[in-house]
């Protein structure tokens, strides 16, 4: 396994929708031709980072970070406005769920398109039938229509499809809380397996736990910067802070991750020099669903 | 995770294309008439209706004097449908698979080929009563007949040239959609469909030998009602344009899919 994650620079800059702008050509008749400037925001501003082989990286930030739009540029879906991507490896992704699903297909038809919709062949997808099956726990339901599932039922089916990609760089979008606590745990596990295999990862999480659980570093993303950016329990530990949501707790966190304290093989990092660096870890995340 | 995958070879990512064009098509295929009653057969009913009011209007009002007019408007019929059909459903190729081509690394070209195909197997599904037609009005059935992958294959490019630059066009224009409508309108009309090119006067003809499907209709009533080889220069030629264009809108695909995702 060989995967490596580098950003360079990368920028990334959204047209601004705005109301005035004309969309039909009759309010381009109606509001004459005066042309306004448009407007941009910058989703992303000089993000640069560097996922040697075989680490995971969480993202943390809050809504409109920029922490989907850095993910999906990794993934090659879109084109950077300044900067440069470089990834090693065979990308595998998890920014959606239920990629390729339709509700009026049955599950197992669903299994099949989604499958080779992530990337694999359809001979994969008949070998990892059973254990996609299996995961999901959906036995009886494979041939009623998708349309008659409860949405756990369709979450649980997604993340199934979703996690039997194999992939030597993984990406993993927000999609880590569904199901019931059992679910959510298997899930875990199931990320656990990917790092256990050697994967390369960038995972967004909005649970501390989370990424305190499965990645050996993290990225504190805000307002398209890099705000820290080191081993995950520190930067977790000043991400909770700064939410305001860290609660006094023993200076021992209770679930200690392994390799955390390990120093990160990553040569640049880049940390608010105001920000201490602490062990703070809220037990209870608050963004736990 | 027990199974290793195959190695990302060459070899795999053809079969991965190969797999997921022959799963998109299906599900197109499933989809197209699930829940209804008829099912597939609305695949013969449309051109059906269609031969019927023009039989009525061309031949018994207006007293069209061609030979075995059926199967000689048929075949039109089902050949434009195919393209009418396939150019039209392409603008919604892309804006219809947002999850699809959110995925890394996916060939999105592939989505245009996609509603080509599944319009060429509606096509296809005419075939028998096309034949049973030619059979019924007994004309005779002739080695020609090979020639009719040819006649498709090229009238494949054809489409989905057009169809690949419908599908990128009409996510940042959305107008495409209808005025593709009213040019496919007119374009009916103006393909030797319901007639023979040879009653359009001499100084328009010209026009006529610009439009692709003026060649393919042609081509396909010479092997099935003629039982003769297709005119193979006019062939040629709408092969070659159409590769041309297919390069040229693939470029303009390739160029504008870059920013699909920001254009929901």
């Amino acid at each position: 396994m060989a995967g490596t994650i580098t950003v360079d620079g990368l920028s990334k800059k959204f047209r601004k929708w705005s109301p005035d702008e004309p969309m039909t050509f009759q309010e381009v008749l109606l509001r004459g031709l005066r042309r306004k400037r448009r407007d941009y925001f910058w989703a992303l501003t000089g993000v640069s980072f560097r996922v040697t082989p075989g680490r995971m990286v969480g993202i943390m930030g809050f809504n409109g970070a920029g922490k989907s739009t850095l993910l999906r540029l990794v993934a090659g879906v879109g084109r950077p406005t300044e900067g440069k991507i470089e990834l090693r490896g065979r990308v595998g992704a998890i920014l959606d769920l239920g990629v390729g699903f339709n509700p009026e297909l049955t599950g197992r038809e669903n299994i099949y398109v989604s499958g080779v919709c992530s990337g694999l062949t359809r001979r994969e997808v008949r070998e990892r039938f059973d254990s996609i099956v299996d995961f999901s726990e959906l036995h009886e339901f494979l041939d009623f229509p998708l349309r008659t599932y409860s949405t756990g039922m369709h979450v649980r089916l997604a993340f199934a499809v979703a996690s039997h990609i194999e992939p030597e760089v993984l990406l993993v979008d927000e999609v880590l809380a569904v199901g019931d606590l059992a679910f959510q745990k298997k899930c875990m596990d199931r990320m656990k397996a990917f790092k256990m295999n050697g994967c390369t990862g960038l995972i967004v999480s909005h649970a501390p736990q989370a990424i305190l659980t499965m990645c050996d570093d993290a990225i504190w993303l805000d307002h398209g910067r890099v705000v820290a950016f080191g081993p995950a329990r520190d930067v977790v530990g000043q991400y909770v802070e700064a939410t305001g949501t860290a609660r006094k707790m023993p200076e021992t966190p209770t679930m200690p991750p392994e390799g955390a304290a390990v120093p990160s093989p990553i040569d640049q990092t880049v940390s608010e020099p105001g920000v201490p660096a602490t062990s703070a870890v809220a037990d209870q995340p608050d963004s736990a669903p | 995770m027990a199974s290793s995958i195959a190695q990302w070879t060459f070899s795999r990512r053809v079969t991965q294309r190969r797999d997921l064009l022959r799963e998109l098509l299906v599900r197109d295929m499933k989809l197209r008439y699930k829940r209804s009653y008829l099912g597939i057969a609305w695949t013969l009913v449309n051109p059906a209706a269609q031969v019927i009011v023009y039989y009525f209007v061309f031949r018994i009002l207006f007293k069209v004097p061609t030979q075995n007019y059926t199967t000689y408007i048929f075949i039109g019929i089902t050949a434009w449908n195919w393209f009418q059909a396939a150019v039209l459903e392409s603008t919604m190729a892309i804006l219809a698979n947002r999850d699809l081509i959110r995925q890394p690394a996916f060939p999105s070209a592939l989505l245009p080929n996609v509603t080509v195909g599944s319009h060429l197997i509606h096509f296809l599904l005419t075939f028998p009563i096309l034949i049973g037609l030619v059979i019924v009005n007994g004309i005779p059935v002739t080695a020609a007949l090979l020639w009719l992958p040819v006649v498709i294959a090229v009238q494949y490019l054809m489409i989905l040239s057009w169809s690949i630059l419908a599908a990128c066009v009409h996510v940042n224009f959305r107008d495409t959609q209808y005025l593709l409508g009213v040019f496919l309108m007119l374009g009916f009309f103006l393909t030797p469909i319901l007639y023979d090119v040879a009653i359009v006067p001499e100084k328009y003809r010209r026009f006529y030998q610009l439009n692709p499907m003026t060649h393919l209709v042609e081509a396909y009533r010479t092997i099935l009602i003629r039982g003769e080889t297709p005119h193979l220069l006019a062939l040629t030629a709408v092969a070659g344009i159409s590769a041309v264009l297919l390069w040229v809108f693939y470029q303009l695909f390739q160029r504008a899919s870059a920013t699909f995702v920001e254009e929901f």
